[in-house]
């Protein structure tokens, strides 16, 4: 496992509880697993995503990432439509463990409401947290 | 926390090497290396993988008396176990229940040697010492046996895969002499000064063609003072096959994948029978009964033969252990979470073990592995999840059921094997 401070936490996203990171554009929410997430996971060989146009409340599952070690849900911090899904994962789940914040990015939805988003972490509470 | 964990003489060498480390048993292990679960067990399938397995503890069981205690107190019939040959069975408490998994190695007639599993040297110990009155009582004699509890006393490492003897060879004094007939689970060797198998420099060590992983191989016993300089001999020699160390998760999936329980897990605590291993247990020809009296082998018959009397209430209730294949990669959690529903939506279980082995896949509905020699073009080894269910019910090789953990779900079909080709079997000429 790596030591806290070899985390890769880039300080322009924001982060859940739950490990997942999002990115804003506009109305749009990249959402992905930060590096804490795939570094507890390990070796990602299987990653479930959503079909574009399903919608979800904030909070819901919308997908799953397998390791070799365990299965991991994942959550959606903000409700809305999954305009796109990252394809590539399907034959090469490791972008999770490679690219967690780029390539490995896992699902795009149209947010309902961005303000759902204030809740988050930024990097330093984020970190804090997982300081304990 | 981590100060209190015990470490093998090759901690310092997994540290420095990337390992992922954990809690295995109270011993600090590495989950895997730099390398990836995914490839360590594929190198394994395709050529040759080390395993530090330091953390499984030895019990010496000497005297004159030291075949009748063992033969008391493992499953198997040791009676026809031979000089320079082991086995695998299991010690049973007197419910019938499994104290741990174990594997007898017989040197000679008054020298035996029980590798057990990490932390388990003192119970296994114990349990052997209480029962030296059960054999006073049998014998009505006074009798002759030492048992010797060496855990962390010997270092325990394995290379796993087809290229195994390839590699042993070039750190080996006497290779000719120790691979010449060396069928699977026969052992040379010992920890003496004039111990027949040793190392190129000298060092004693007992070498077993046995192992965890269905794949063809050996474990390696040698002293604590040894074991890191023959890991990185074994890893230098062994650059050319692509050897690579490998930690605890990929010895997870390569022994579910060759359907092989992992103690207190998929055999516990309860009682040791209707399973994968039923070759385990001394039956007689026709399966009437057992070939030799054994601790907990009354509660054993007694639930084999509650199973074929209905009107009688069950005073526990027989339980079936069986092997399952996924229809792809995905698993989910085993342990009290989790859920077998039967084909009726019926729950008849929970799920013991689940792992992925990522060097087979489906293929017209057949199941390849990397190794078969016989792969459909274009075929591609996805994985496949594999593990072992405990059921309130027999049921029938090829039954449907679904495994259920909170809301996620896999279906699965009950089997007798998983992955094919494996070569832990294989004659050992055909490796050298």
């Amino acid at each position: 496992m790596k030591e806290l401070n070899e985390l890769n936490l880039p300080e322009d996203l924001k982060y859940s509880d739950d490990h997942e990171w999002a990115r804003v554009d506009g109305d749009i929410v990249t959402i992905g697993i930060d590096d804490y997430a795939q570094d507890q996971l390990g070796e990602v060989v299987f990653v479930e995503v959503p079909e574009v146009g399903d919608t979800f409340s904030k909070g819901d599952q919308f997908g799953t990432v397998e390791s070799v070690k365990a299965v991991s849900e994942i959550y959606t911090p903000v409700s809305g439509e999954v305009v796109e899904a990252n394809e590539a994962l399907a034959d090469a789940p490791e972008l999770i463990n490679n690219s967690p914040y780029k390539d490995g990015w896992i699902v795009k939805i149209k947010a309902d409401d961005l303000s759902e988003l204030d809740n988050l972490k930024d990097k330093a509470s984020y970190f804090q947290m997982l300081k304990g | 926390m981590e100060t209190t964990l015990k470490t093998t003489p090759l901690n310092s060498w997994h540290r420095a090497n990337g390992a992922n480390m954990a809690n295995f048993g109270g011993f600090d292990m590495p989950l895997w290396y730099e390398t990836g679960v995914k490839l360590e067990h594929l190198a394994v399938v395709e050529s040759a993988g080390i395993f530090d397995t330091s953390h499984m503890a030895c019990v010496m069981v000497t005297g004159k008396d030291a075949f009748n205690l063992l033969q008391l107190c493992h499953t198997r019939d040791l009676d026809s176990l031979q000089n320079g040959r082991c086995v695998y069975g299991t010690i049973l408490n007197e419910k019938g229940h499994v104290i741990d998994d174990a594997i007898v190695y017989r040197f000679d007639e008054t020298n035996y040697m029980v590798c057990v599993n990490t932390g388990m040297g003192g119970t296994v110990a114990g349990h052997f010492q209480n029962h030296k009155s059960s054999l006073i009582a049998v014998h009505e004699r006074p009798v002759e046996v030492t048992v010797t509890d060496l855990s962390e006393k010997v270092s325990k490492m394995d290379i796993q895969g087809k290229n195994s003897a390839k590699i042993l060879k070039k750190v080996l004094e006497n290779p000719e002499d120790l691979f010449e007939k060396m069928p699977y689970f026969s052992f040379k060797g010992d920890l003496s000064a004039d111990s027949r198998a040793r190392l190129k420099n000298g060092t004693p060590l007992l070498l077993s063609r046995s192992g965890y992983t269905g794949e063809f191989g050996f474990e390696i016993f040698i002293s604590p003072d040894a074991i890191v300089q023959l890991w990185q001999d074994i890893l230098e020699a062994g650059k050319e096959h692509n050897l690579v160390a490998c930690g605890l998760g990929a010895r997870d999936s390569l022994r579910a994948g060759s359907v092989l329980p992992l103690s207190h897990q998929d055999v516990g605590n309860w009682k040791f029978v209707n399973t994968p291993w039923n070759f385990a247990l001394p039956y007689n020809a026709d399966k009437s009964g057992f070939t030799k009296t054994f601790i907990g082998c009354e509660a054993l018959l007694c639930s084999e033969n509650l199973k074929n009397r209905e009107n009688i209430k069950h005073e526990e209730n027989t339980k079936y252990t069986f092997a399952f294949v996924g229809q792809d990669l995905r698993k989910i959690g085993a342990g009290s979470d989790s859920q077998v529903i039967d084909g009726n939506g019926k729950a008849i279980g929970t799920v013991l073990t689940c792992a992925t082995d990522m060097a087979i896949g489906w293929h017209n509905n057949k199941i390849y592995s990397i190794a078969s020699p016989d792969l459909p073009e274009g075929f591609k080894a996805k994985g496949i999840s594999c593990g072992f269910v405990l059921v309130d019910r027999n049921l029938d090789i090829g039954t449907k059921l679904v495994l259920q953990e909170k809301n996620r779900k896999i279906n699965v079909t009950i089997v007798d094997d998983v992955r094919p080709h494996r070569t832990a079997r294989e004659k050992i000429s055909n490796f050298i």
